[in-house]
């Protein structure tokens, strides 16, 4: 139980929860509400050997391949769909072995994070058996059903060390409210040991109890507020996602891991000194105002796509 | 007024075959990266089928009504003016309880039992290639009740050695999800799937559905296809169905729907370079 009266605290500080080697359940998913700004400070502070765990991602774990800091990856997609492609640095990191691949499914790894959430060492599946994963995961049983007689397989409970998430909203004490789809977020914040969180915004208590609360405040360790704090994900309806930046981003990755430190991780991160510098890195006031203004009219939308 | 239309190209014709395949009244789920399995449940939705229950990848937005297709799958655009939304558990719990009517799977390699690889080239030892992985398909493919694979990718030109690289393979690298045999070859009957597998395989050569043995069988081809060009184009020989036939077209205002839906043309980012040109004359 996490029950501080006041959790708030700095961005550095926040990281300070992940040590090296920790499993990390990263939040959001593919290009919405990642947890991007926590995941650069990460990035910053040097932190390796980590595996990531859950179920579609892409620039997010992309990254922390493309900074070393990721040693294993049992996420279940990492790509950038129709939009780029393949993630350029989770395939060189894969492919050189400096990444182990143990690629996960996604109702699996709901299973498994249930499994943590309910106290028991395991939970039942029907799927999986007959497919590459059963070889993949050796530590997945199977056993005969003592009701009906049919073969399941049991997958075992999966902990993180710690939740990195981003949510819309939370208060000092911790309480979350998520706008949209959760994807992972409500079980990896059960499931996980130790919970932290940036939000674009803290408010009172009181606000927070009126929006709704997505994760009550005793699961969470800390919360910083950081505003465009998933940027270049989305995080609507604060602001869409920033393709031109995410494509800036590709186009260096898929260089090669020498390009993509000296044209992305030099400028983006380690010469960011903190997340407001970053912002005024990828354009400041005018772009994030542009991104902002997602919803004044569909065509104005849709060129932020262009 | 704009012209009448009087064409239609791959992308709308491999949608609207697609979109054949989904039945009124069931529950479908499109999964990410998958921009013409979007468009064809929307076309479904619809035409055939107004009371499909269709549930969108990524943001498991139900029966949304997108403001244009986004290249990014998890996008407020995509789930807008959505009756409500699922979270991840409630959508994999549906189908792991038997309430998925229909999904759609695509892989970089698809086998003749229709078991597919979205998960590496190579093995475990020599990784060739690391592909992005399949998301929730391996649990999709033994729960949900049907399956329709598609790819854009079966042609396999020769390269300078003369060597194809297969889309419909002899044999998957890796079995991310599951047809009608197991990797191990242990048929589906067998195994305690709620699903009963993939019924049709829909590519821009052709239509394949499954044989009584599970096999993957020619049962249409297009316009500018034929049997002989579908088998030079796939890795493992194959039945064709008695009384092979052309695959149908959708109609004008089908194909006025799908470019309404469209507006960048996301879909175009499926088919090959050679193909973002070719058309059939309705």
């Amino acid at each position: 139980m996490f029950t501080q009266v006041d959790k708030r605290c700095e961005l550095s500080d926040l990281l300070g929860h992940v040590n090296d080697g920790d499993t990390v359940a990263v939040g959001g998913g593919l290009s919405w509400r990642e947890p991007m700004a926590a995941l650069r400070e990460l990035i910053r502070q040097g932190r390796s050997g980590l595996k990531a765990v859950g179920s579609a991602h892409g620039i997010d774990i992309d990254l922390l391949c493309g900074a070393g800091a990721l040693a294993a990856s049992g996420e279940s997609y990492v790509g950038f769909e129709q939009d780029f492609g393949m993630a350029p640095n989770y395939r060189r990191a894969c492919e050189s072995g400096q990444v182990a691949v143990e690629d996960n499914c996604c109702y699996t790894l709901v299973q498994q994070l249930r499994a943590a959430i309910s106290g028991l060492p395991f939970m039942p599946i029907r799927s999986v058996q007959g497919t590459g994963f059963e070889a993949l995961h050796p530590e997945f049983k199977t056993m005969l059903c003592p009701y009906t007689g049919e073969r399941l397989v049991l997958v075992p409970a999966l902990k993180p060390d710690v939740a990195i998430l981003h949510a819309h909203f939370a208060d000092r004490r911790g309480n979350l409210h998520i706008d949209g789809p959760p994807v992972a977020d409500v079980l990896f914040a059960k499931a996980s040991r130790k919970v932290i969180v940036t939000a674009e915004r803290i408010v009172e208590p009181e606000e927070l109890a009126h929006k709704g609360v997505t994760i009550p405040y005793f699961y969470v360790t800390a919360v910083c507020e950081v505003p465009f704090g998933a940027h270049p994900t989305a995080c609507y309806p604060n602001y869409a996602y920033d393709r031109q930046h995410t494509r800036h981003y590709y186009d260096q990755a898929k260089q090669s891991a020498d390009v993509f430190r000296e044209n992305y991780l030099n400028p983006f991160i380690y010469q960011c000194a903190d997340h407001p510098a970053y912002l005024e890195a990828v354009g400041g006031r005018e772009r994030l105002n542009a991104l902002a203004a997602w919803g004044e009219s569909t065509e104005q939308w849709m060129r932020l796509y262009e | 007024m704009s012209e009448p239309i009087r064409t239609c190209t791959l992308g709308e014709l491999l949608i609207y075959q697609i979109a054949l395949t989904i039945e009124d009244g069931i529950l479908a789920f499109h999964g990410f990266g998958s921009p013409l399995v979007q468009l064809a449940l929307h076309l479904a939705k619809r035409s055939h089928a107004p009371n499909l229950v269709l549930v969108a990848g990524a943001t498991y937005a139900v029966n949304p009504t997108p403001a244009f297709l986004t290249p990014t799958s998890n996008d407020f655009a995509m789930s807008l003016g959505a009756e409500c939304g699922l979270d991840i558990e409630e959508l994999f719990d549906l189908a792991a309880s038997g309430r998925m009517g229909r999904m759609f799977l695509s892989g970089l390699q698809i086998d003749r039992w229709g078991n597919m690889n979205v998960t590496r080239l190579g093995n475990a030892e020599h990784l060739k290639l690391k592909l992005p992985g399949g998301g929730g398909g391996c649990n999709l493919s033994c729960d949900a009740e049907h399956v329709t694979i598609w790819t854009a990718a079966h042609r396999a030109p020769p390269d300078s050695k003369g060597q194809r690289r297969f889309r419909l393979v002899d044999r998957c690298d890796f079995v991310t999800s599951v047809g009608h045999r197991a990797a191990d070859g242990t048929p589906r009957s067998e195994l305690p799937y709620r699903g009963q597998g993939p019924d049709r395989i829909v590519t821009d050569l052709g239509v394949f559905d499954f044989d009584e043995t599970g096999h993957a069988r020619l049962r249409a081809v297009y316009p500018d296809t034929d049997a002989a060009l579908v088998a030079e184009n796939t890795g493992f020989d194959f039945p064709v169905a008695d009384g092979l036939g052309i695959a149908p077209l959708p109609e004008p205002d089908m194909i006025e729907l799908i470019r309404r839906l469209d507006p960048m043309q996301i879909h175009r980012r499926e088919l090959s370079h050679a193909d973002q040109n070719r058309a059939f004359e309705l």
